[in-house]
């Protein structure tokens, strides 16, 4: 029950932010919102899979550049766009997934780093396609049809943008939470747990392990698209190999043996980048410093200290 | 023709001289310690920074142009003695913990030096302009070649050789061997193994450095070389097998080579035909051309 | 007590280079059987499980569960033909509840793996499932316990019930009681008969090191030795077989004398 509660309160502050907060924190929180849902998808393959994927970045840059895409093409419906990257992120994940799932630890990383490296050198250097190092221009989406061309950019990035940001978390995060909770999340954990004894009581444990890649694929795509609109831009970076650490670092920092503790975890890496970068602009000094700290003494992550560590 | 095919074999070959030194640290690290050092490309960077200052004090204080690789070689070294620093200080506290947390301790060692570097040396590339070709250039088959190069190609053949013996036929080596070949065993027969860690990752760490110092002259220390260097000495390791030396020797001269070759005839896949290379290696044959059973 | 084979291996031959596992190994078992597997150590009773078990391809020979070729399809395969196994050394879901880890097989035998969006903990015949089979083995009080907390024995009383859980027509036990004490290894096999003859099990075999165990439960012992069948037959012939009691314990001990009810055990 206090779980849920503070859920309630947590989402009931998230509506009317857009009321209390200055307009810099208001767009702070869109890319919150964003890797939230990123987010939300890696830890289905992080905490409750156990695999560790050095390449994620690569989804959450198949739907960046889906959006730029569309929008130059013409096609600014951000519902379009959402489901065209969701599309493309599972075929995506569910290619380069059948190549991974059959590998495990190290080679599981490096595989998924070595793609997400693929798909980067690819955005960098077919420039004459992708804009090459400036990468490209996303065009101000529609939504729900409405075109808001006419509001100032602010206005509508800390309004309806927010919304439709939030709309997208919750509904993302209700169908994780239905997923995790349901049989197939489960069969994950046992895969997780030991996958030997998986497969000796029925669980195919490189299949599911697929299931489980191209939802996060998807989720990923998801978050990226919803990356691009708030900058205006789109560039090769989001597809590096350390986008995709910083990705399970936020997992680590808020905690991924927790439904919540990722989202609580992008959202702590956002706000205090912001807040190191105000005073210093050696935020990756602070937050590897972070990281090492968390590995050593917390590797249960801020909700370790808040709920006992067993997911759900 | 031939002298362009030369070039760009020299070029490669030179490449890979500095790659196998960053490799072979990662090697030995994995190895002995079974951990992915991610900040091995940090530490390449560290080497290539603290390398320009080394030999900017020693022009500036006098010394003689002509030897700037003897202040730039010992600095590159010396500096590997940080990796006794972040042994103790840092890594050994996760040498029971799953390789998950190993690996994202070596990012977390990615991170702070990235921008520990920055900190120290600003954004702004550094270099050791003009005394590259100090030492002239030598003409091989056709094709100008500087000579700092080849002495580089020297000094990691020699390097590589070094360790071969080492690790053959010296105590220290066997225990290398033993220890990576079945650490129990290797402590149960009284091995310090505490000890053997820390001078084997201050050795990978010293390596690491030294390559980083030794390229500076022929490029410029960037910030990003760290970790751009990573992804190349991950695809070596992969090539050439995980934990082994000859791995790192000919997957150093495979992606150095062919990198080259890349740059030269197809500037746009340069380390995309790379990237493709790790991803067959890893699904045809994990454990590349050298790697033991273990990997 | 001739019946038709469900589990049958003929000539199986697995070979690892040079070095030969198995060596010819026939062995079939029907229903109502109770089987043991006994033999030293590296006679070859792991190889031979992994081999039934549809872990390991044969080099030669054929594995087939009723009359389906069985050999190297994997255990996934082999638990949707009604074959289920558990494990020497003790394997659990660390991070999972008693329940949770029977909620697994239940969830597997009634083919709702990949139901994503069905709620877990409203499905009442998962649960139902789960929770009888938790009774039936005396782990109902402790559902919720995460499974590392369990003690030894229960742990090992988790594995087995897991796999029975599967609800299948077979079921391979490897060392059921090892690892745990005298007392507690006669608890286990008599809630293990219970069970099987609760779920409608058809036949077990078990691979045993515990002769008292073997005699007290077995229809049918099977001595494994260098990768051969050394005998194949009933206690009583077992004891009589010079040559099973010299590899088994040598000439210095006897065979345990039958207890009470041994022969004609009903399933």
């Amino acid at each position: 029950m206090k779980g849920r509660v503070v859920l309630a309160l947590a989402v009931a502050a998230l509506l009317v932010l857009p009321l209390l907060l200055s307009p810099y924190r208001l767009l702070l929180m869109l890319p919150f919102m964003a890797y939230g849902v990123i987010l939300l998808g890696l830890n289905l393959l992080f905490g409750y899979t156990g695999l560790v994927s050095f390449g994620h970045a690569l989804f959450v840059g198949i739907g960046a550049y889906t959006g730029a895409f569309l929008t130059h093409a013409g096609i600014r419906s951000l519902e379009v766009i959402v489901l065209a990257a969701a599309v493309l992120g599972a075929v995506a994940a569910a290619l380069v997934g059948l190549l991974c799932v059959r590998y495990v630890k190290i080679y599981f990383g490096m595989l998924t780093l070595a793609f997400g490296m693929v798909f980067y050198t690819f955005l960098l250097k077919f420039y004459r396609l992708t804009g090459g190092d400036e990468g490209m221009q996303v065009l101000r989406p529609l939504l729900l049809g409405l075109n808001l061309d006419a509001m100032p950019k602010t206005t509508y990035l800390v309004g309806p943008y927010y919304y439709y940001c939030l709309g997208v978390l919750v509904v993302a995060a209700a169908v994780m939470w239905r997923i995790v909770h349901s049989p197939f999340g489960l069969c994950l954990r046992t895969i997780r747990d030991n996958p030997v004894k998986a497969e000796a009581l029925g669980v195919s444990v490189t299949r599911y392990r697929w299931y489980a890649f191209v939802i996060s694929g998807v989720f990923a795509a998801v978050g990226g698209a919803l990356l691009g609109p708030p900058t205006g831009n789109v560039d090769p970076t989001l597809a590096y190999w350390t986008h995709s650490g910083s990705l399970v670092f936020m997992a680590l920092l808020g905690g991924f043996a927790s439904f919540f503790g990722p989202v609580l975890g992008a959202f702590v890496f956002i706000f205090l980048q912001d807040a190191v970068m105000s005073v210093v602009p050696y935020w990756r000094l602070v937050f590897g410093a972070i990281l090492a700290i968390i590995v050593i003494f917390a590797p249960g992550g801020l909700m370790g200290f808040f709920a006992r560590p067993r997911p759900s | 023709m031939t002298a362009n095919v030369v070039n760009i074999l020299m070029s490669g070959i030179f490449h890979a001289a500095i790659l196998f030194l960053v490799s072979a640290g990662l090697q030995l690290v994995f190895g002995v310690q079974k951990i992915f050092n991610l900040a091995c490309g940090s530490f390449y960077a560290l080497g290539a920074y603290v390398g320009v200052s080394a030999v900017a004090a020693f022009t500036t204080a006098g010394g003689p142009p002509f030897l700037f690789i003897v202040p730039l070689a010992l600095a590159g070294i010396l500096v590997g003695s940080v990796g006794l620093v972040v042994e103790r200080g840092l890594l050994r506290f996760v040498y029971d913990r799953d390789e998950t947390f190993q690996l994202l301790l070596t990012f977390a060692l990615v991170l702070m030096m990235e921008d520990a570097i920055r900190l120290t040396w600003g954004t702004a590339p550094q270099s050791t302009s003009g005394l590259y070709l100090l030492y002239g250039q030598a003409r091989v088959l056709g094709a100008v070649i500087p000579v700092y190069n080849l002495i580089v190609i020297a000094a990691s053949v020699l390097i590589a050789a070094g360790l071969g013996f080492m690790l053959t036929r010296t105590a220290f080596g066997r225990i290398i061997r033993a220890a990576a070949d079945n650490r129990e065993m290797a402590e149960a027969l009284g091995v310090d193994m505490r000890g053997v860690y820390a001078r084997v990752f201050t050795l990978g760490t010293a390596l690491g450095t030294l390559g980083g110092a030794l390229v500076i002259p022929a490029t410029a220390a960037m910030s990003e070389m760290g970790i751009e260097l990573i992804v190349e000495a991950f695809a070596v390791v992969v090539i050439g097998g995980l934990g082994s030396m000859r791995g790192a020797l000919v997957g150093a001269l495979v992606v150095g080579v062919l990198r080259s070759v890349a740059i030269s005839v197809y500037p746009e896949i340069e380390m995309l035909l790379i990237y493709l290379i790790v991803i067959a290696v890893l699904l045809l044959r994990p454990r590349g051309l050298f790697g033991g059973a273990a990997a | 007590m001739t019946r038709e084979a469900i589990l049958e291996a003929r000539d199986v031959r697995k070979l690892y280079g040079d070095f030969v596992a198995l060596d010819g190994v026939s062995l079939a078992v029907g229903a109502g059987e109770f089987v043991s597997i006994i033999g030293p150590n590296g006679a070859g009773k792991s190889t031979l499980i992994n081999v039934l078990t549809g872990v390991l391809r044969p080099t030669a020979g054929t594995v087939r569960f009723k009359e389906r070729d069985a050999a190297g399809i994997g255990p996934v395969a082999l638990t949707r033909l009604g074959l289920a196994r558990s494990f020497q050394l003790v394997q659990i879901f660390p991070d999972l509840t008693v329940l949770e880890t029977l909620l697994a097989p239940v969830i597997s035998r009634l083919g709702r793996g990949t139901s994503l969006f069905r709620s877990l903990a409203g499905d009442r015949e998962v649960q139902d499932g789960a929770l009888e089979v938790a009774e039936l083995f005396g782990l109902a009080d402790k559902r919720h316990v995460p499974a590392r907390q369990l003690p030894q024995g229960d742990k090992k009383l988790l594995d087995v019930a897991s796999a029975f859980a599967l609800r299948p027509e077979i079921i391979l036990l490897d060392e059921p009681t090892s690892g745990v004490s005298t007392a507690e290894k006669s608890a286990i096999m008599e809630i293990l008969v219970t069970a099987s003859r609760r779920m409608g099990l058809k036949a077990i075999i078990q691979v045993e090191h515990d002769m008292d165990i073997v005699f007290g439960y077995s229809d049918r012992i099977v001595a494994l030795h260098q990768g051969r069948v050394l005998a194949d037959a009933t206690p009583a012939a077992i004891r009589a077989d010079a040559r099973v009691v010299d590899m088994v314990i040598g000439r210095t001990h006897h065979l345990p004398s039958p207890p009470k009810g041994e022969a004609g055990r009903e399933r």
